[in-house]
């Protein structure tokens, strides 16, 4: 982690002046976008590619080297890919990520706890995040996604994970906010608050042409997010956290309200990151910065799997350049926490109040010990 | 329009057309909550391409892009998006 730290302002003299060169830090993988769900939201399992193989996979990795810090597995359902022990144990080979982030729609709870168990055992020094989507409690969830008996398998395998003793296992619930569910958003706070997860975040069901659904209607408006959103932000902050938890849930609460000033404001409120430090493979080898464009930088296959050759491209800079000057803006949750670390207010603001809290924490336990236990001074 | 929808007007290729819509098809098939294609045109569209995407096709029935009939100096940008049951009727 304080290698990353260290490699921010290095981006951010990248971002301004192009120079140092640097790979991103956070990348994600669309091994197959074949699933299992038929989410209202989303038509990514429509799409059919010729899908990269692990072999093509292990030479992308090997390119790459230790840069990524952060890699999200994603999909499709990442759990149908028969070979998804396979990649991450041959990305953790390569690129000895700090964490390796999978979501996943639960349907396959029969086998995902097996597979979750082998990936947290072969990638002993990654922290493996296991993200469950969760869009509401009961028939609501299995209406948005569209599978009767979707809401059983989520809490079947929301237990089977628990179960694991797996010491670098971090079990999360991931809500989409969309116009299907934003009314019901304080019950299903309430319940997944209640099973008690590693941590829980949300995203605001948008446009992106990764997904096919630009021009579908699905985001919510803007009042009726806000309302829910500031329902999350207050019930977050009324909880005391502790250790990084603490850093984390501080940017958590920015990240809500950046995103209310981004569809508020339908501009770049801090300096988008993608294409400078994250970046996304899809399933087929195209590099893009990120995808809500999905602007194919160029595929990995036509340069012997070297992404450096890609990411140092002229076309990488034709697509960097159109995102900073600000002809894109989105409140795409993947991108957005990388761009939050990069951007100095934000990471001041996110430190002092960890400071307060900090603070404020040991002065309450000070003053709640009774003066007799209190160490001299 | 929003930049995205006007972002997806990009040129496209040869196997544009073939690509989507035979996505669109197993959509249906599968059971999805698509219920049919829609081509969008922007402001500076031609009137043919203006013409043909007030519609809501069914996947075999859609208009090839490019759109043949077009007459933009720049060449049809034409692109689909999937119409949805939740959708205006």
């Amino acid at each position: 982690m304080i290698e990353v730290l260290r490699k921010i302002p290095l981006y951010i003299l990248n971002r301004r002046f192009g120079w140092p060169k640097m790979l991103p830090m956070n990348i994600t993988l669309s091994p197959s976008p074949r699933c299992n769900s038929r989410c209202l939201t989303c038509n990514i399992w429509m799409k059919r590619e010729d899908e990269f193989t692990l072999e093509e996979w292990d030479k992308v990795f090997q390119s790459l080297g230790r840069t990524p810090f952060w890699f999200t597995v994603s999909g499709g359902e990442p759990f149908m890919n028969k070979f998804i022990v396979e990649l991450c144990q041959s990305l953790y080979t390569h690129c000895r990520p700090g964490i390796i982030n999978i979501p996943t729609n639960s349907l396959l709870a029969h086998r995902i706890p097996h597979q979750v168990e082998a990936i947290c055992q072969n990638c002993p020094e990654s922290q493996v995040i296991i993200n469950l989507s969760l869009d509401g409690v009961g028939e609501k969830h299995d209406r948005i996604r569209g599978i009767p008996g979707n809401f059983a398998k989520f809490e079947q395998n929301f237990r089977s994970l628990r179960e694991l003793d797996c010491p670098n296992l971090t079990i999360g619930i991931h809500s989409v906010i969309s116009r299907f569910n934003v009314d019901d958003m304080p019950e299903l706070y309430a319940y997944a608050f209640s099973v008690k997860p590693d941590s829980y975040i949300t995203e605001i069901a948008e446009q992106r042409v990764e997904l096919d659904t630009v021009d579908v209607g699905i985001t919510p408006p803007l009042d009726r997010y806000a309302w829910a959103i500031d329902q999350l932000i207050e019930r977050v902050e009324r909880r005391s956290f502790q250790g990084i938890s603490r850093v984390t849930e501080a940017f958590r609460i920015e990240y809500y309200k950046l995103v209310k000033r981004i569809m508020a404001e339908q501009t770049q409120v801090i300096p988008c990151y993608a294409g400078w430090a994250s970046a996304q493979i899809y399933a087929n080898g195209d590099v893009w910065a990120c995808c809500i464009r999905a602007d194919n930088i160029r595929n990995l296959r036509d340069v012997n799997y070297d992404f450096k050759r890609v990411w140092f491209s002229s076309e990488a800079d034709r697509i960097r350049k159109s995102i900073r000057n600000k002809e894109c803006h989105c409140p795409l949750a993947n991108a957005s926490y990388t761009n939050m670390l990069m951007h100095p207010a934000t990471v001041a603001r996110v430190g002092t109040k960890v400071a307060l809290a900090a603070w404020q924490g040991r002065r309450e336990v000070i003053e709640l010990e009774p003066a007799a236990a209190r160490p001299e001074r | 329009m929003s930049w995205i929808t006007e972002h997806v007007r990009k040129p496209k290729d040869a196997s544009y057309a073939r690509i989507v819509l035979d996505r669109y098809r197993l959509g249906m098939k599968a059971g999805g909550a698509i219920r049919g294609v829609r081509i969008i045109a922007g402001a500076d569209s031609c009137p043919a391409c203006r013409a043909v995407a007030q519609t809501v096709y069914m996947p075999d029935d859609a208009p090839l892009i490019p759109i043949k009939e077009c007459t933009h100096p720049e060449g049809c940008r034409c692109a689909y998006t999937p119409v949805m049951t939740y959708q205006d009727q």
